[in-house]
This record gives structure tokens, C-alpha cells and sequence, in this order.
């Protein structure tokens, strides 16, 4: 060798080693772009949430699968995969737990909205929907595994998980099985539903009805006397009685709170809770003003002896205004007490018409529109961009009822306990959050529907995933 | 105790009579249907009353005497005179 190639070998060994270097620097520039790109954007975003971008929320980081997809059964593994394959997409987990779930990553990062669209399209898929990122942990971020109770009445429950069944669209639903991935509710949350009463021995409720603590006083009021209070309250008949003789109150309570996972009829937004129930409606399913303010009266005063009741679930209404009832919702909201009402079922604007109490002027009330299986407003429902606040289903919803039954009914009595068992689930996960924080994390987490634009404060359906997000 | 129709009929039909302080039988069944209702109060709520908002099936009966036209509504718990001279009853 001579001494000029000797040169020139010794000046490609240095540029060889410059590149290499430049190589692993590029790399690591690259990993750390990654790591900022997967937290900084997504808390950026929370600071900055607003009702129209709430639906950008949904993880986009690169690598995390984008959406979560349950094929039909009788789909082979390798058919997931040829599927996928044809479309850039990849299988990034298969969760054991959750059998015929799959979490799919674009690798063009596509969307999840649009992904989700595009694979409920789909012959072979039974479900799509975002794989929705909740905690911005970078550590522990990862998707959701959906959890499907085992209630045999499950499957016909669409507000909690709409496959598609009987002519729905799937995904237009309060995203409830990603959401018990974080929590099913607590028995610590108490509810009250201020209604015809509640059959607290149907087999579904039982469980979850609230009992008087053995260490309280039973209730005492100057006019009325001691009452034992150890179910709840009856406001006609001033009693301890509140069982239900109508079923509007069952129906109501069983939507809020069925017991879950326990191999019976249906499961409850919550399935675990406890909830109080009150009786100021009839047989026929009517009850007076004096009465509806007797009953909360009475949840204000056990919030007060330290009963930890939060909600109050109000299904019903009519167009006449009263300041007393007004007024008593007002000292609700003083007691930190969220009060979730119907819009009612006329077909009017509230903005024009007001029904009450959805349309009192109190911080804490939230006024429910309801929507059917396919996101459309239902039919029935009232309407408001100013008066009424949010959207959740409310057509042929299942639901407990008298003498162990269970019962398909329509209406914004329906549609108000899924807003209500949202909340209780909120509140299990942050049980300090106040009244003010707990209205605001259930509007601005909304799942944006067309048909509520300019019908709705939020123009949005309820999402019981989001509103858990941190 | 659940009402039939034809008992929701003829309690409307004898509550219009008593109304109008006229017999039972110079009233006429124009018609009676099925119906949906908006409410539990069959969308016929008295003054101070408030109801479940929950669609409500029952039935739409038409009655007419003296020659004017009288709606009522029912269903199994209950009759209701809608908007008899502005207001509406339930009976």
C-alpha cells in the first residue's frame, strides 16, 4: 500500500465515524420529538379545552393504537390481520380479558374519527370506537379495555354500548364500557331521585339503594314531626315510605344505578352507588310543586347531616313557573348539590317556551335533551342553544321496573339519569370535585353530534369516558 | 286498579255530560284512538302540576254534544278533560 492510499483510507474511516455520530444524534433528536409530540400537544390541549375541540381529545400519539375494534365472532386472527394489512393499519394488541377486542394503530396516523368510520363500515366489525387517552401520565398512558358486563339484558342497553344493534349507529352512545375500565361507580356517591318513588326491592337495585347510617338520627322536621327514615322519603304522604307504585321512578333509579356484573338484567350507568329515593309523584305519575320542594327539602337537609348526596335526578316538569321551587334548587346548589333536569317532551324551544326546572336560572341545574339510537334529537324533545345544556339517549331505553321487570320507555326522563349516573361516576373518581367543576368537566367533555348544533348550549352527547379524563 | 279503554270512554262521557249538565246518552263517541302523549300527565296537566317526562301510550277520545267538539285523554292510571274551556281536568 502506498502512501497516498493510506490517506485516503484514514480520511473514509473519519467521515464513516461523522456519519455514524451524526446518525445517533439524529436519533435521539428524533425519540425526544417523539416523546414531546405525545404529552406536550394533548396537555396543551386540556388547558386550552373548549366544547368545539373536546372531540380532539382521542390519542393521536405516534406508535399508540388509534382505535379500539371488536370483530364479529367467527373472524379469524389472521383475517384481522389481512384486514388491517390491506388498509396500512397493524394489530397492536389483542386483550384477553375483552375476547374479540383489538386495538388498531394507523401507521399513517390517520385520525381516530375517521378510522373509527371506516371500520364500523366494516362486514367483519361488530364495534369501533376512539381509543380515548385518560391519563397524561406518560407512564401509565395506554389504551382502554372496554369492559362488558355480564347482565344478560346487556346487549339491548345501546345508550351504554351501541354495536349497532336493531338499526342504531354504532358508537353514538355515552361511551360507557371504556369508561368502567376506570372506575364502575362507588358506594360512597349517593344519588337522589326525586320521582314516584323507586321499588327498592327489585332484584337489580337492592343492592345499591341507600339505607339510613344506623349512627344517624332519623329525619325531624318542625311541621312534619320524626319521620324513620330508612329507605328515603315520601312527600305525599309525608312517610318513610318512597316505594315506587308507578315504575317511572324504577325506570329512572335502574338507569343510574343498576347493580353491574351481577348476572341480572341489566347494568346501571353506575354499578355500584347507593341511591336515595324519593316519592313525590303518584300512581299516575304526576305530583305537586309543594311536594318537589318538600322532597328536596329533605335531600338538603341530609346533605347537611352528612349524607354524601350529590345529585338529584329530576325527570319531569311542566311549563308552570314557581319561585319557591326556583328558590329551593338555588339553596341545592348552595349545599354543592348538582340538580340534572328533562327538557321536556313537547317539541318546543325552551329559549321560547321555558319548561321548569330544567329552565331555572341556577348554576347547578343542567338541562337533558334527548337523543335516539342513531343521534338524532329524539322526535319528542325539547330543545334550547341558551336553556337547554346537553344531549344523552332517551328512546326505547331498558330499564328497571315493577315486580322485577324490565322495560324499554322513551323520553327526557330517561335521558336525565344517564346525565345523572355520569356524574356519580365523575364524582367517584373525584369525590371533591365541587358542583361548579362537576357541571363543567360533564359539558366541555361531549361527544360533538350535527343534529344538536344550534339545539344545545354544548351541541353534544354525553361521554362518560371523557368526562373521567384527568 | 288498570282502566280499559272502555271505561276511560265512558268516565270521559259522563264527566262531559256533568260538566255540560246535560244526560250521558246526548253525547256522542266521534272517535277514539291510540296515542302517544308527551308526558304522564297526557300532556294535560293541571295548574301546578308537574309529571314524568316520559312518553305516555293511551288513547285520544274525541266526544261532541251541544255541537261543539270535546277531547279527552287516558290511559291506564287515568282521564283527563283536555283544555275543556281552557283548562284541562284530570277526573
Amino acid at each position: 500500500m502506498n502512501r497516498n492510499n493510506i490517506f485516503i483510507h484514514i480520511a473514509l474511516a473519519i467521515v464513516l465515524i461523522l456519519v455514524a455520530a451524526f446518525a445517533g444524534q439524529l436519533s435521539r433528536w428524533r425519540k425526544q420529538w417523539k416523546s414531546q409530540m405525545r404529552i406536550v400537544p394533548v396537555e396543551e390541549k386540556k388547558k386550552a379545552m373548549t366544547v368545539e375541540d373536546i372531540s380532539l381529545s382521542e390519542t393521536q400519539s405516534f406508535g399508540a393504537p388509534e382505535i379500539l375494534v371488536k370483530f364479529k365472532n367467527g373472524i379469524s386472527q389472521d383475517a384481522i390481520d389481512r384486514l388491517t394489512a390491506q388498509r396500512h393499519d397493524r394489530v397492536e394488541d389483542r386483550f384477553e380479558n375483552a375476547e374479540g377486542w383489538d386495538a388498531i394503530d394507523d401507521l399513517d396516523n390517520a385520525d381516530a374519527a375517521t378510522l373509527v368510520k371506516e371500520y364500523q363500515q366494516l362486514p367483519e366489525v361488530e364495534y369501533a370506537e376512539p381509543n380515548y387517552e385518560i391519563n397524561l401520565d406518560e407512564a401509565t398512558a395506554g389504551p382502554l379495555v372496554p369492559i362488558l358486563p355480564h347482565d344478560p339484558q346487556f346487549n339491548d342497553q345501546w345508550a351504554l354500548a351501541n354495536s349497532g344493534q336493531r338499526g342504531g349507529t354504532k358508537g353514538a352512545d355515552i361511551s360507557a364500557t371504556t369508561a368502567w375500565a376506570k372506575t364502575t361507580g362507588s358506594d360512597e356517591v349517593v344519588v337522589a331521585v326525586l320521582d314516584t318513588g323507586v321499588d327498592y326491592n327489585h332484584e337489580d337495585l337492592t343492592e345499591n339503594m341507600w339505607r339510613r347510617p344506623e349512627k344517624m338520627e332519623p329525619y325531624y322536621d318542625k311541621e312534619l314531626g320524626t319521620i324513620d327514615d330508612e329507605f328515603g322519603f315520601n312527600a305525599i304522604d309525608t312517610t318513610a315510605d318512597p316505594m315506587d307504585d308507578n315504575g317511572h321512578g324504577t325506570h329512572c333509579a335502574g338507569i343510574i344505578g343498576a347493580e353491574g356484573e351481577n348476572d341480572l338484567g341489566i347494568a346501571g350507568v353506575n354499578w355500584k352507588v347507593q341511591i336515595m329515593p324519593l316519592k313525590f309523584m303518584n300512581a299516575s305519575g304526576s305530583g305537586s310543586t309543594k311536594d318537589a320542594i318538600e322532597a328536596i327539602n329533605y335531600v338538603i337537609e341530609r346533605k347537611k347531616a352528612g349524607v354524601n348526596v350529590r345529585i338529584i335526578s329530576a325527570s319531569w316538569g311542566s311549563t308552570q313557573k314557581s319561585r319557591a321551587l326556583g328558590d329551593v334548587i338555588r339553596k341545592a346548589y348552595e349545599n354543592d348539590i348538582l340538580f340534572v333536569a328533562a327538557a321536556g317532551n313537547s317539541t318546543v324551544d325552551n329559549d321560547r317556551t321555558p319548561h321548569y326546572p330544567s329552565s331555572y336560572d341556577s348554576p347547578n341545574v343542567i338541562s337533558v335533551a334527548a337523543l335516539d339510537r342513531n343521534d338524532a334529537l329524539a322526535s319528542f324533545s325539547n330543545w334550547g342553544v341558551k336553556s337547554v345544556a346537553i344531549a344523552a339517549p332517551g328512546v326505547d331505553i331498558l330499564s328497571t321496573w315493577l315486580d322485577n321487570q324490565y322495560e324499554e320507555k322513551s323520553g327526557t326522563s330517561m335521558a336525565t339519569p344517564v346525565v345523572s349516573g355520569v356524574a356519580a361516576l365523575v364524582l367517584a373518581e373525584h369525590p371533591h370535585m365541587t358542583v361548579d367543576e362537576l357541571k363543567k368537566k360533564l359539558l366541555t367533555s361531549v361527544d360533538p353530534v350535527a343534529a344538536l348544533k344550534g339545539k344545545t348550549v354544548t351541541a353534544g352527547r354525553i361521554n362518560a369516558t371523557k368526562a373521567l379524563a384527568d | 286498579m288498570a282502566i280499559s279503554k272502555d271505561i276511560a270512554v265512558e268516565n270521559a262521557r259522563n264527566d262531559l255530560a256533568s260538566r255540560l249538565k246535560i244526560n250521558a246518552s246526548d253525547v256522542t263517541e266521534k272517535s277514539v284512538e291510540d296515542a302517544d302523549f308527551p308526558d304522564m300527565a297526557l300532556g294535560a296537566a293541571e295548574d301546578d302540576e308537574m309529571s314524568g317526562q316520559m312518553i305516555t301510550r293511551g288513547w285520544r277520545i274525541n266526544l261532541e254534544a251541544q255541537g261543539q267538539a270535546f277531547e279527552y285523554r287516558a290511559d291506564k292510571n287515568q282521564v283527563r278533560a283536555y283544555k275543556f274551556k281552557g283548562k284541562n281536568y284530570r277526573i
